[in-house]
């Protein structure tokens, strides 16, 4: 028998936190129950930043080179979380008929989206400290961290702006249905060379530089060498302050686009009935 | 499907379960997979992800090098890059099927309880993406003689070693995929397809983008394990003539031999993922997991 | 506005655009709803009764806010699901039929915990909620089992229990008991009709093309096909139409070619409609009748056509009988135009 009294429910900010950490458990509790992923997580990414290390070797680069691709390989993994454990999981989600119960419940989009990007950050850290201490250890990786507070605020800014250009990209796909996968397809490579995964992005000349600076990623990944391999005169397309600030206007801007983006997005959905449409 | 129909309907095919299944299911990955009347989806696959995915390796290259492009290391890593498309697509394109079928389409349980064989449906499955695979790796070789004046005449070309271990190379690749595929058969889906995560992770061992010879002496038998190793090195001789014997680390062996030691990996993986598809099928029906769903 | 209606809806029309393989300028268009005016009371259970593709399930969609209608209005507690979209997400919820939702990895409990989260429950009211929940559909003891070992009718059960969770105010159950066996759909039934007894401000739409489902639940129905409303009643009212009207099932030898054998049926002064099943070899006729003495018409026309009656059986009318006078068919005509699937126009 049901109580009869009528059940308090939260809303506003309480309620997205409650929906934030609701979608996110699936994700925790699923990467601890099937954890298959581990060994598909950390030691093949680990091999693939390594291939990029030997081939500096085989060109014989600059030592320096090595910890570049280091500390980009394991930031391929929070590019690859916003790809496909964010943006394009909406597609699997209206596939699975998930996303038209989120809809219909109060809990808000934007904090269902960072539920799944706060759930995956347990895969997606694992993979980024793999790759970074295994690698480190393996190829005599030598950091001088020019100012360890910094580092961290740049880290966050750069995740933030990040994770804010992930649920524009994911109020996209909303609209979207197998094409989402293949937009998540066309934009992961690409991105690897213009955001300068594995060179300093300064390499890559001025103009190009600058229109990769969309992706959080290019100067997140920039300031990030320049404070961790400081005085390394191939870093640097920008200064770590103006970079810093270019990035503070890139997480206000894509959090506000996403916030915007996310309304407008389930309106046309709504409109044209692709929220309940499943294509197989 | 006209086509299709005329290759199902020969009478050899048509007493043949196998081959039967193997057509079919060709034509229906073609179907998924690929649509060329969208320039959109033929521009991602077919140009974009392998022209940028070389474009990495150039640009690293040439930072280092100030723009050498004449080396032979250069045609050594674009070449061997441009082939090791057809990695990552077989792979994924005969393994992918299975997450594909269970969770999206649904459709697992109802051709698995139809008298088709599995193996050879998966192996189908996978036909659609090396096709898209070897016009990538046309592009991207084509793109390499405009753009970076690879040392690659057509004529020259030695037709019949390179068609005989591409040939071997692919159905190694493809045995790699069915093992792939038989492991997705009891795994759940994660965010990324093992395929690709598998494809990128053997770069290390294959000698696509480096001599084996800069791994440490301890790894590189791992690296000669692999087919892909010989079929890389067998394509570059095919491709590039003599620059291709400037990396001392097969120099050792003949045409012949490497032919013959590829066709015997071959032979092997695929007898061993013969066994593996069928245990692991059995695996994943006495757990009842076959047909799971396992978003999350 | 009247306060006291939970739904209500003003000429309520729904256009889909139908994309072909193909995209050309001429996209084709499927009208789902057109013009459907509903008015439903707090506290009742309310039915929608028609075929596959009548527009059920976009009427749903609609008043849950998942889709917008092309035109008209609708509403919800006297909200607009066109602008007041929040607002209605707090106060109702959502079942379908042969729902998927959820996570396989996930427990029971873990599934119903994150959407009660997701309504705004705190801990202890979720978790209590729950195990009472799940006591009252009987499945509390697969509280810790993964939702993708459940068998079908389990699932559902679920997926009820995820419905009411959130002590929402109008609940939309679409098609809830299809591909249910008799046991799971009878219990499913019973518990929406002790919820509603229990909360009796709440209100049920419910959609079903299941006649007996539709007689034994509803207070009233509404009778929809190709996206028109035909009639709206209480059940018994509906059956009440048809009273003055004699029904009969007749069982006759086979009847020959099935154009022919219509057109000649119908042709009969005084058959109001007629249903004609071949079966094992003989043919089974329900006929609505203006009168009684139209039988010996009938009787007539098929002793005239050389077959013989079998059996005679005069009975009182059902919604099926309602349907079939509406509409002209049968209730178990497919009529979804939505040859794409695409849309669940149902």
């Amino acid at each position: 028998m049901l109580p009869a009294e009528r059940v308090q429910k939260a809303t506003g900010l309480r309620l997205f936190w409650y929906t934030i950490w609701a979608r996110a458990y699936p994700r925790i509790i699923g990467s601890t129950r099937e954890k298959s992923w581990l060994f598909f997580e950390t030691v093949l990414p680990l091999m693939g930043t390594a291939s990029y290390v030997f081939v500096y070797r085989a060109i014989g680069a600059p030592e320096a080179y090595t910890g570049f691709v280091v500390l980009g390989g394991a930031m391929t993994a929070f590019w690859l979380n916003v790809l496909w454990a964010m943006a394009s999981q909406l597609y699997w989600d209206k596939d699975g008929g998930n996303l038209e119960l989120y809809v219909v419940s109060p809990g808000p989009l934007m904090a269902i989206l960072l539920g799944m990007a706060v759930g995956g950050i347990l895969m997606t850290a694992t993979r980024a400290v793999i790759i970074l201490g295994v690698c480190s250890f393996l190829f005599n990786v030598s950091y001088q961290i020019a100012s360890l507070p910094l580092l961290v605020l740049i880290f966050v800014v750069t995740m933030a702006a990040l994770y804010g250009m992930g649920m524009m990209f994911a109020s996209i796909f909303l609209a979207a249905g197998r094409e989402a996968w293949h937009i998540s397809n066309l934009l992961q490579e690409p991105i690897y060379l213009a955001s300068g995964f594995y060179f300093p992005v300064k390499a890559m000349g001025f103009w190009i530089a600058t229109f990769a600076s969309v992706i959080p990623l290019t100067l997140g990944l920039d300031a990030m060498r320049q404070l961790i391999f400081a005085g390394d005169p191939t870093l640097g397309f920008l200064s770590v302050e103006v970079e810093l600030i270019i990035l503070l206007v890139l997480s206000v801007v894509f959090i506000y686009g996403a916030i915007k983006m996310l309304a407008k997005l389930e309106e046309i959905g709504r409109r044209e009935g692709r929220l309940i449409e499943r294509r197989r | 499907m006209s086509i299709t129909r005329s290759f199902l309907d020969t009478p050899f095919v048509r007493r043949s379960n196998r081959l039967r299944t193997f057509i079919t299911a060709a034509w229906l990955g073609w179907q998924i997979e690929s649509n060329w009347a969208d320039p959109f989806l033929f521009a991602i696959y077919s140009i974009v992800r392998p022209v940028t995915s070389v474009l990495i390796l150039v640009v690293m290259y040439s930072v280092i090098t100030n723009g050498a492009l004449q080396e032979p290391i250069f045609a050594y890593i674009y070449l061997g890059n441009a082939l090791y498309i057809l990695v990552g697509q077989v792979i994924t394109g005969v393994s992918w099927s299975v997450i594909d079928d269970r969770e999206h389409y649904r459709t697992l349980r109802q051709l698995y309880t139809t008298p088709m064989d599995g193996y050879f449906y998966l192996m189908g499955r996978g036909v659609a993406r090396l096709i898209i695979g070897l016009i990538s790796v046309l592009i991207t070789i084509g793109f390499g003689i405009i753009a970076f004046q690879l040392p690659i005449s057509i004529g020259a070309i030695n037709w019949p070693m390179l068609l005989a271990s591409t040939i071997l190379g692919v159905l190694s690749l493809a045995a790699i995929g069915m093992v792939v595929g038989s492991l997705t058969l009891m795994l759940a889906r994660h965010f990324w397809s093992l395929g690709d995560a598998i494809s990128g992770a053997l770069y290390l061992f294959t000698g696509a983008i480096f001599p084996l010879d800069v791994l440490p002496a301890w790894l590189r038998p791992i690296g000669f394990a692999f087919p892909v190793t010989y079929w890389l090195e067998l394509a570059r001789r095919a491709i590039l003539g003599p620059n291709a014997a400037k990396f001392p680390t097969l120099s050792g062996f003949s045409d012949l031999e490497l032919t013959g030691i590829l066709a015997a990996i071959t032979l092997m993986l695929l007898v061993f993922s013969w066994f593996f598809y069928r245990w692991a099928l059995h695996r994943a029906k006495e757990n009842g997991i076959f047909d799971m769903e396992t978003s999350y | 506005m009247d306060t006291n209606l939970a739904i209500e809806t003003n000429d309520l029309g729904r256009v889909y655009r139908l994309r072909g393989p193909k995209r050309k300028g001429d996209a084709k268009q499927l009208v789902a709803l057109d013009g459907v005016n509903l008015e439903i009371r707090r506290g009742e259970l309310f039915g929608l009764l028609g075929p596959n593709g009548a527009g059920k399930t976009t009427v749903i969609k609609i008043l849950a806010t998942l889709l917008l209608p092309s035109s008209g209005v609708g509403r919800v507690e006297g909200l607009d699901v066109t602008r007041d979209v929040q607002e209605i997400r707090r106060r109702i919820s959502m079942v379908s039929g042969g729902e998927t939702s959820g996570y396989g990895l996930l427990t029971v409990e873990e599934n119903l915990w994150m959407f009660a989260r997701f309504y705004g429950l705190d801990n202890v009211t979720a978790r209590k909620r729950i195990d009472a929940l799940l006591e009252v559909v009987g499945i509390a003891d697969r509280k810790r089992t993964k939702i993708s070992d459940l068998s079908t009718g389990l699932r559902q059960k679920m997926n009820f229990v995820r419905g009411f969770i959130s002590d929402p105010n109008v609940v939309f159950l679409d098609e809830p008991t299809l591909g249910l066996d008799v046991t799971a759909a009878r219990d499913v039934r019973g518990f929406v009709k002790q919820w509603m007894h229990d909360h009796p401000d709440r209100t049920v739409l419910l959609t079903t093309h299941y006649m007996a489902e539709a007689d034994e639940l509803c207070d009233r129905l509404a009778i929809i096909d190709r996206g028109k409303l035909l009639a709206c009643d209480t059940p018994e009212n509906l059956k009440h139409r048809l009273q003055r009207e004699a029904i009969f099932n007749l069982k006759v030898g086979p009847l020959g070619p099935k154009p022919s054998r219509d057109a000649m049926i119908e042709a009969v002064p005084g058959v109001r409609q007629a249903t004609i099943v071949e079966q094992n070899g003989h043919t089974e006729l329900n006929l609505i009748l203006a009168q009684e003495d139209v039988l010996s018409n009938v009787l007539a026309h098929l002793t005239r056509r050389g077959s013989s009656l079998i059996s005679l059986e005069k009975r009182e009318p059902t919604l099926e009988d309602v349907f079939v006078d509406l509409v002209g068919r049968r209730l178990d005509v497919d009529t979804s135009h939505h040859a794409e699937g695409e849309h669940a126009a149902g």
